[in-house]
């Protein structure tokens, strides 16, 4: 059964309080009691696990945006075979903002979050920052992949004002190249 | 290891050897001067003869918290409708350790016939009220043909009405602006059209005058000193829109009009102007190390910020910079808004080329711009033609925020910094400028930590003078003696006798050049421009045609018109 982090931080600490109790009676050694190794082993199973649920939270910040991008496209390729350009131009840009947001790895909000992170000194990939392959804070989402997909919002904003079905196709092609490589497990 | 940031944080992780591997890296040119030539340009500043002599005093000598190194805004305005250009100037508290020693007094100068200010302050009644400035946006809110002022603050904001006896009142309290925190940039304009001004205010970080009177410097700059922190590791404030109830108080509407700080952006500068050419009116926000943010308007003063995929929030390289100030023009005569936003030291104050329906392009190295703002910290700016040859040239305020850097001037430069002058070197279609700092006059030489900057024609001969705030100095007024070409000064009057009708446009046609200028309240770094739109003409004595599109749609036409001349139109004619 997995323990949730707090109570493997509380169960850390009573077993340290005893443990130390125990220590003191027996005067000085060199091996840290068995249980505190445990317990420390079980606080880094929760540690570990959260580094994966950040990394699963990420990932589905992109699936959802990509999912989302997937309904805009949709709807924009409709309205570019119907000749609808106000329809078109609205997907266009809602398409725009999702490919953005998977360019950013989420929106303002999430950035919000991300430099609160930051802040805290928490960096999820912090060897891959130090080699300029991460932005920082950024956990999914490469420098290069970042490039690449707010160049294909760009683009597809400018689309925005003159759809053209093989252009928006070539572009999102480049996006679903982008996304999965980023979403391989 | 190291870890390298984007923007304001990179190079305090840097060691000095990599100075000049991150230049290279950048395509820094060296010598972006022109050769020997005639000096085109002419500035001299003239602040002290003028009676400009207010000191702005800001924190303590080191610099312990970013408010003290913050700085404020400028403003020309004409408060007393005589045709001659008056100054504000925003003032900060003085510390000592964890001790406010003096609350600075904000300062209004009135313009007089020969070219000198008086300061009116204390018969004005516009002293600032004992709060730590920050920023003054000049707009007439109540509508009712007198400009006001509105100075955000570290603080409760105070928004002094014109009394027309030059007088101010503070209604602030009243109208439901005060909005206390760390104000920053504003803007007013009309949101949803109803000819209302409406406001937008930038906030900074979340802080208390505790934390700002206890702060010790413990950020680490390349292992050799440490310097006030953040702001990355401090809390964001969220930034605050106001829908003007009739000109007679404001409601916070922030959530209602969209326009969430959902990021806690660092805001400073604030922009509004028609950046999608849509007849409606957006608003730009320059955010300090986070993604700008572009709130286009939807209609009916509902927003959606768009800047990420629109291509003004970030720079070419997808990264956040350090934004703190703001210009807005068509720099290259494309009938289309530019975006300028200055930045951290070694990084590119950045060129947004707008390339219509809203969409922008990072051209900050094709346009030359980039290379030639690289080293210094950069605030207040203006697109403006200062050689009235038809184009916008690009002016900025330098100056650092670490004082310690003065005990490593090799390594970036000192505390106080030369201010820059780009010329536009008016190549349609393809922006492209040149460093002329050096040949600009003495004025352009002088070393000060600036900030504000406001541009205006404080003497009225044509030519478009510079007004610097600066830290723990009085301000400069560098005055225009460049020997220049035609030029034309369009004076907008509305039906109550104002002469700066928010969200007015104007465009002349002249020696076959379309110009067009907006009138906007909030500008720079925290600061406000003269609202007369001024054209430089070049060689044309004549202007074809000029086109004013007030605030409501109406337009009024001149054509056939004399060039060299302050234009007076009224609304209506």
């Amino acid at each position: 059964m997995r323990l949730s982090t707090r109570r493997v931080a509380l169960l850390a600490a009573a077993a340290i309080t005893i443990s130390a109790g125990r220590v003191a009676a027996q005067g000085p050694g060199p091996a840290t009691p068995t249980e505190i190794v445990a317990t420390y082993n079980t606080l880094a199973d929760g540690i570990l696990a959260l580094k994966r649920t950040e990394e699963n939270v990420c990932r589905t910040i992109l699936a959802t945006a990509n999912a989302h991008a997937q309904v805009e496209l949709g709807r924009a390729q409709k309205a570019i075979a119907a000749g609808d350009a106000k329809a078109a131009q609205t997907a266009l840009e809602a398409l725009a903002a999702d490919v953005a947001q998977m360019g950013t790895e989420g929106d303002n909000a999430v950035g919000a979050v991300r430099k609160r992170l930051i802040e805290a000194g928490q960096h999820h990939n912090a060897a891959g920052e130090a080699q300029g392959i991460f932005d920082e804070g950024f956990v999914i989402v490469t420098r290069a992949a970042k490039a690449k997909l707010l160049d294909s919002s760009r683009a597809i904003g400018q689309l925005a004002h003159a759809p053209k079905a093989e252009a928006l196709d070539a572009e999102w092609k480049k996006v679903q190249a982008v996304v999965a490589g980023l979403m391989k497990p | 290891m190291t870890r390298v940031r984007h923007g304001r944080a990179a190079w305090l992780t840097l060691p000095a050897c990599c100075f000049a591997a991150l230049g290279a890296s950048r395509g820094i040119a060296v010598g972006q001067t022109p050769p020997a030539e005639t000096p085109r340009f002419r500035f001299v500043d003239v602040a002290e003869g003028a009676g400009l002599t207010r000191v702005t005093a800001f924190g303590r000598p080191a610099k312990d918290h970013l408010l003290d190194s913050a700085g404020a805004g400028i403003a020309f305005l004409d408060y007393d409708r005589d045709g001659r250009l008056d100054v504000y100037v925003v003032n900060g508290w003085r510390l000592d350790g964890s001790r406010v020693v003096e609350k600075g007094k904000n300062a209004l100068y009135r313009g007089l016939p020969d070219g000198t200010f008086r300061d009116v302050t204390d018969d004005a009644g516009v002293g600032g009220e004992a709060e730590w400035g920050a920023g003054v946006t000049v707009a007439d809110y109540d509508g009712d043909g007198w400009p006001d002022l509105l100075v955000t603050n570290f603080g409760s904001n105070v928004l002094y009405r014109n009394l027309r006896n030059g007088r101010f009142r503070n209604v602030a309290r009243e109208v439901g602006v005060e909005a206390p925190g760390w104000n920053t940039g504003a803007a007013f304009f009309d949101a949803d059209g109803d000819g209302d001004l409406d406001l937008y205010v930038a906030s900074y970080i979340d802080c208390t005058l505790r934390d700002v009177l206890d702060a010790k410097p413990t950020l680490p700059w390349r292992g050799l000193e440490t310097v006030a922190f953040g702001p990355f590791g401090l809390k964001g404030a969220p930034d605050h829109f106001f829908r003007s109830e009739g000109g007679k108080r404001f409601v916070d509407a922030t959530a209602e009009a969209g326009m969430q700080d959902l990021g806690l952006g660092f805001g400073f500068g604030v922009r509004a102007a028609d950046f999608d050419g849509d007849g409606d009116v957006d608003v730009f926000v320059a955010n300090d190390s986070d993604p700008n943010y572009l709130y286009r308007n939807e209609g009916h003063g509902v927003f959606r910020e768009v800047a990420t995929w629109s291509g003004c929030a970030l720079d070419s390289n997808g990264a956040s910079q350090a934004n703190m100030g703001v210009a807005v023009g068509d720099v290259d005569g494309d009938g289309v808004p530019d975006i300028f936003t200055t930045t951290f030291s070694e990084d590119f104050s950045t060129l947004y080329r707008g390339l219509g329906n809203g969409l922008f392009e990072d051209v900050s190295r094709a346009s030359g711009v980039g290379p030639a703002t690289y080293r210094p910290l950069k605030w207040g700016a203006a697109l403006a033609d200062l050689d009235n040859d038809g184009d916008l040239d690009v002016t900025q305020a330098n100056g650092h925020i670490y004082p310690q850097i003065d005990r490593h001037p090799e390594i970036i430069g000192t505390f106080t910094q030369k201010n820059l002058l780009l010329e536009n070197m008016g190549r349609p279609g393809a922006p492209a400028f040149r460093d002329v700092t050096e040949q600009a006059g003495p004025g352009f030489q002088l070393l000060r930590s600036s900030r504000g900057l406001a541009i205006g024609d404080f003497d009225n001969d044509g030519r478009l003078d510079v007004l610097i705030a600066h830290v723990d100095a009085p301000p400069t007024l560098l005055h225009n003696e460049t020997p220049g070409g035609s030029w034309l000064t369009v004076v907008c009057e509305d039906d109550r006798g104002g002469t700066g009708p928010i969200g007015a446009v104007v465009t002349v046609k002249a020696g076959g050049r379309v110009q067009s200028r907006d009138i906007a309240a909030g500008d720079s770094f925290l600061s406000t421009h003269d609202p007369r739109p001024h054209f430089g003409l070049g060689a044309s004595d004549t202007v074809d045609e000029v086109t004013v599109r007030w605030p409501d749609g109406s337009r009024s036409v001149r054509r056939n018109v004399a060039a060299r001349q302050f234009l007076r139109i009224r609304k209506g004619t």
